[in-house]
């Protein structure tokens, strides 16, 4: 019987055959922490191993600071610090300080990253490093710390669902707009203990960032992994950072041709309009045509699911066809995922477009997505965000969010109240 | 063995996310005693949780329950509170890795959220539970219901007491 | 008859007939500055029981402590302030947007810190505005209530203290430097309830910029107000947006009487830090060299503007940073001028991280708090007992060339070792 590439990727970890519903324990390729969950972890190893543990491999375990860079508070920075300093007693070497921007990307950006490698982290959207064919999961501190002991955890090996995805977005429509549609048909528990692959020819002609964008909220449909298998532009960038291997690596995970799914669906992207995620569910899904008008009190563009220069890029082209200006009663941040980001906005000449616009452009880290950073809502407020949660009171107390793609946020803050992005570029 | 537990139900609906369970906002903290203070203080209607529990009260929720960020004070903050078991229809799949690595008792219990819904188990009812066969009864209004304790590898690493236990007692096993 | 100090001559011109020294005055002010205080102020201004500000379009409400909004108690205050700022009609509102930064640099850059005026700001570093010859000071969050309310402040009229420097600051060597000297000297309360007035050849050679480092950090020595003398500089600053027409350029005359005199050649001195846990404990670069650090910080109201940021990456070009950097333009115009010239991107390629406008970790609030035990050589104006985070911290005042220096090696580091 057929291989899927969950399956594929588990034998490889295992080095045994694999059958979906087994446990399983699998070699970690890279096992991560943040600032976010990352002093749990190292004051949980220290303590399980009495103060005189080593790591199976300080090669192989990273630290990134996203969810406050710079620190807001006494306790996040005390957090940091125990990192850095466990991180120094243990010889690791991967530390990627306040400077550098969202975990997941700054590893991927590093050439880190191979297809196929089993990645933990303590980020729930671990899994967006499925759009380079890396199976990544977030799990608690107790995963992290028990795999720094052998290198190794457990997996149950999950069905996979296979998502075909065809045709191209019309004027004024992206990946983000597909993949709300899709939260909303199969709901927040829709991908329970599953993994998925996405495939058909529109994902053949996503750029990373796309999917990056989809990949990342199989979490909000409490999924395992969403895997797409590297190929043509993608693999290219993926072998100049991480080196030819990267083509082996991909090579080896490639489904075959008679692997089981669980269930095929199918998608066709050509009539798809822009959609928005409403308060307070990621799967509370309408048209943005059917809530064009709600007023909005702030909007924010970044995160790890839209957060990349693809998609400030299009939110700028929103913006210069919106005249360059975005509402005064509207408060507008955007924040880009890493440095390399950053930068590339700058030498384009974008960050000083959207000052002029009026806009906040913040450094690279995972902004008021993760504890409230950088534009956290008073009650009553209304927020539109191209993060990938709205639950209740997440960015503050008695406010509401609407998630909506990179260029139905530009077009919102443009006008001031939720806008069809049609209406300005199409 | 057949231990039955005694205590009161606190209700919860479908896709009850980590931010309300256990918010962002105190995600800093990383000594678990201090982290049931903030229980469900974001949970509309629950708002007054962490005062009230008492331990041995259950939590009692509909599908996917635990679903978002991978943080595992979500579980700390219950399991510390003294609430002995966690009875949801479903549990968000690394809400319940977290769950077991601690050794922390999750029933699936088929049926749970419609039974919620139709109200036919209410905050405050007294509930019997007996982990280990799985059987669930409301002695307040007598319905009854049952949940599958968990199987296979998870099994093992609830009976070790979790994740950590269990590799330090199988050390050979696991490569 | 004896001269005038500036602060008689301001504060007369105010209350309209000659005043001296010691006497008690009642002015109405030019312009009152508010931050995110302005929700508290507000609440406190609706207890008195008036209902309208007395000339709302003399409130300039600047938010910078937390933006955008660290966590939703930011983000109420925030609401609060701009809730308020609509119902009376005042204008001068600045939200967080783009045309932002930190109060104290938006307020002269707005075209409101003019010579001869008085400002009241419910920040202790309104001082900030003697830099263009204004009669500047900080005041509590009750009495900016009382002043909404009547549109009157009362002030006892200041002593004054005159420090005077002559020559020219050496290589490498900052106004930051001079400054923490005399502090050092004059001590945390030395010109208290003073006006604190810069004269001499060596302030008219410093820029405006300059000149707002030294303002700035008049209430560091206790002082009512600092003050330097508005010349040409200043005039070609604030033409084009003064937001008042009522003002005059008033200076000292040369035979006012001073309670204290401080002189200075500026060739003398030397790089230098305030180290912790007081502004006035001075100690020569050479002292304290060595001492390892964790962080360093460039910006704030005190040294987050253009020339400091340049100074900074005139070291940090083509050097990386040992130690996490954090560098924050004190405003939205600053952080463009230094896109445009490419200060940013060295700073970036330094691997420093270039956070958006505002106070930053100065007050502990955001982007950087301190670890217990952490050492932070940094440009701001306090380096308390806690003041950025833990209060097992360490703070150490120094200039943004002795920052950047000390942030390459790690270590405080004399920036004249980088030329």
């Amino acid at each position: 019987m057929g291989k899927t590439m969950i399956m594929k990727i588990m034998e490889r970890a295992a080095h045994k055959e694999v059958h979906t519903g087994e446990r399983v324990w699998c070699d970690i390729d890279w096992s991560t922490a943040r600032d976010f969950g990352g002093a749990n972890c190292t004051l949980q190893f220290d303590e399980i191993t009495e103060n005189k543990g080593k790591v199976w491999n300080p090669e192989r375990i990273a630290f990134t600071f996203d969810l406050q860079a710079p620190s807001h508070s006494e306790k996040v920075s005390n957090n940091q610090k125990i990192i850095r300093e466990f991180a120094r007693r243990q010889g690791i070497k991967h530390v990627f300080d306040i400077n550098r921007g969202i975990g997941q990307h700054v590893l991927l950006e590093h050439g880190h990253v191979l297809p196929g490698d089993v990645i933990l982290g303590t980020d729930s959207h671990m899994n967006l490093l499925g759009a380079v064919g890396a199976f990544a999961t977030g799990v608690g501190n107790t995963d992290i710390a028990a795999s720094w002991l052998n290198g190794t955890n457990w997996f149950r090996v999950p069905d996979t669902m296979k998502i075909e995805v065809t045709g191209e977005f019309p004027c004024g429509v992206s990946m983000r707009d597909f993949l709300t549609l899709l939260v909303g048909d199969l709901g927040a528990g829709g991908l329970d203990f599953l993994a998925v692959e996405f495939t058909g020819d529109a994902i053949d002609r996503a750029t990373l960032a796309e999917r990056i964008t989809l990949c990342s909220m199989v979490t909000e449909m409490s999924g395992k992994i969403g895997l797409i298998l590297p190929s043509g532009a993608v693999l290219d960038w993926l072998a100049e950072r991480a080196g030819p291997e990267a083509r082996v690596r991909a090579g080896a995970i490639k489904p075959d041709p008679d692997a089981v799914y669980i269930e095929t669906r199918k998608y066709d992207v050509s009539r798809l309009e822009p959609m928005a995620s409403c308060p307070d569910a990621p799967d509370n899904v309408k048209p943005v045509r059917e809530i064009a008008g709600t007023r909005v009190d702030q909007v924010h563009i970044g995160s790890c699911t839209n957060g990349r220069f693809e998609d400030i890029a299009a939110a700028y082209e929103v913006l210069e066809r919106g005249g360059f200006k975005v509402s005064p009663d509207v408060r507008t941040i955007i924040t880009p995922a890493t440095t390399e980001v950053m930068k590339k906005c700058a030498e384009r000449g974008m960050i000083e477009k959207f000052l002029d616009a009026g806009i906040v452009f913040t450094n690279p880290t995972c902004s008021l997505c993760t504890a409230e950073h950088y534009g956290a809502l008073p009650s009553g407020d209304v927020g539109c965000s191209t993060t990938n949660r709205n639950f209740i009171g997440k960015v503050g107390k008695g406010s509401h969010t609407y998630l909506l793609s990179p260029m139905t946020a530009m077009a919102t803050a443009v006008r001031g109240v939720i806008t069809d992005p049609r209406d300005i570029v199409c | 063995m057949s231990d039955v537990l005694k205590g009161r139900a606190w209700v919860f609906s479908d896709d009850v996310d980590t931010d309300l369970i256990y918010h962002n906002k105190y995600l800093a903290e990383t000594d678990p005693k201090k982290m049931p203070q903030y229980s469900f203080e974001y949970y509309p209607g629950k708002e007054n949780f962490a005062r009230e529990v008492k331990p041995g009260d259950f939590i009692v929720a509909g599908k996917n329950f635990g679903c978002g960020s991978s943080r595992e004070h979500a579980v700390y903050c219950l399991k510390e509170a003294g609430v002995p078991a966690i009875l949801a229809e479903t549990c968000s799949r690394i809400y319940y890795r977290n769950a077991i690595n601690n050794g922390y008792p999750v029933l699936f219990v088929k049926g749970l959220s419609e039974a919620i819904k139709a109200g036919k188990i209410g905050d405050g009812d007294d509930l019997e539970v007996d982990i280990s066969t799985g059987s669930i009864k409301d002695a307040t209004n007598g319905a009854t219901f049952h949940g599958d304790a968990v199987s296979d590898l998870e099994r093992d690493i609830m009976s070790a007491g979790g994740l950590i236990p269990y590799l330090k007692s199988r050390k050979k096993d696991v490569r | 008859m004896m001269g005038r100090t500036f602060a008689e001559k301001a504060l007369g011109r105010a209350v309209g007939h000659p005043v001296n020294a010691n006497e008690v005055v009642t002015v109405e002010p030019d312009f009152c500055m508010s931050h995110d205080n302005t929700g508290p102020i507000s609440r406190t201004f609706k207890k008195i029981g008036v209902k309208k500000v007395w000339k709302p379009e003399r409130l300039v409400v600047i938010l910078d402590h937390g933006v955008p909004a660290p966590s939703s108690d930011h983000a109420v205050n925030h609401k609060e302030a701009r809730e308020f700022m609509q119902n009376q009609g005042a204008p001068h509102f600045y939200d967080v947007s783009s045309s932002g930064g930190v109060c104290h640099q938006k307020f002269p850059e707005e075209g409101f810190a003019l010579p001869g005026q008085i400002v009241i700001g419910s920040d202790s570093h309104t001082c900030t505005y003697g830099a263009f010859g204004t009669f500047a000071t900080g005041i509590g969050r009750t009495e900016m209530a009382a002043a909404w309310a009547t549109g009157n402040i009362w002030f006892k009229v200041p002593e004054s203290m005159k420090v005077t420097a002559k020559g020219r600051l050496g290589k490498g060597v900052s106004a930051k430097d001079f400054i923490l000297k005399v502090m050092g000297d004059v001590k945390s309360d030395g010109a208290d309830y003073m006006s604190v007035e810069f004269h001499g050849d060596g302030i008219e050679s410093m820029s405006v910029a300059s000149r707002m480092t030294l303002c700035n950090l008049g209430i560091e020595m206790g002082a009512k107000n600092a003050v330097c003398k508005p010349d040409q500089k200043v005039l070609d600053f604030i033409r084009g947006r003064e937001k008042s027409s009522g003002w005059e350029v008033l200076w000292a005359d040369p035979d006012a009487d001073y309670v204290k005199e401080y002189s200075y050649d500026l060739g003398e001195i030397t790089p230098g830090v305030a180290k912790p846990h007081t502004v006035d404990n001075y100690a020569p670069i050479a002292e304290v060299a060595g001492t390892a650090i964790n962080q360093a910080f460039i910006g704030t109201c005190t040294n987050g503007r253009l020339e400091d940021l340049r100074a900074a990456a005139e070291i940090l070009k083509g050097r990386k940073v040992a130690v996490r950097t954090i560098i924050i333009p004190a405003s939205w115009n600053i952080y463009r001028e230094a896109m445009h010239d490419g200060t940013l991107d060295a700073l970036l390629d330094a691997g420093c991280i270039v956070c958006n406008a505002g106070c930053g970790p100065c007050l502990g609030a955001h982007m950087g708090t301190l670890a217990p035990g952490e050492v932070c050589v940094s440009t701001a104006n306090r380096n308390f007992k806690g003041r950025m985070g833990d209060k097992e911290s360490f703070i150490y005042l120094a200039s943004p060339r002795t920052v950047a220096m000390s942030a390459v090696t790690g270590k405080i580091s004399d920036p004249r070792e980088a030329f």
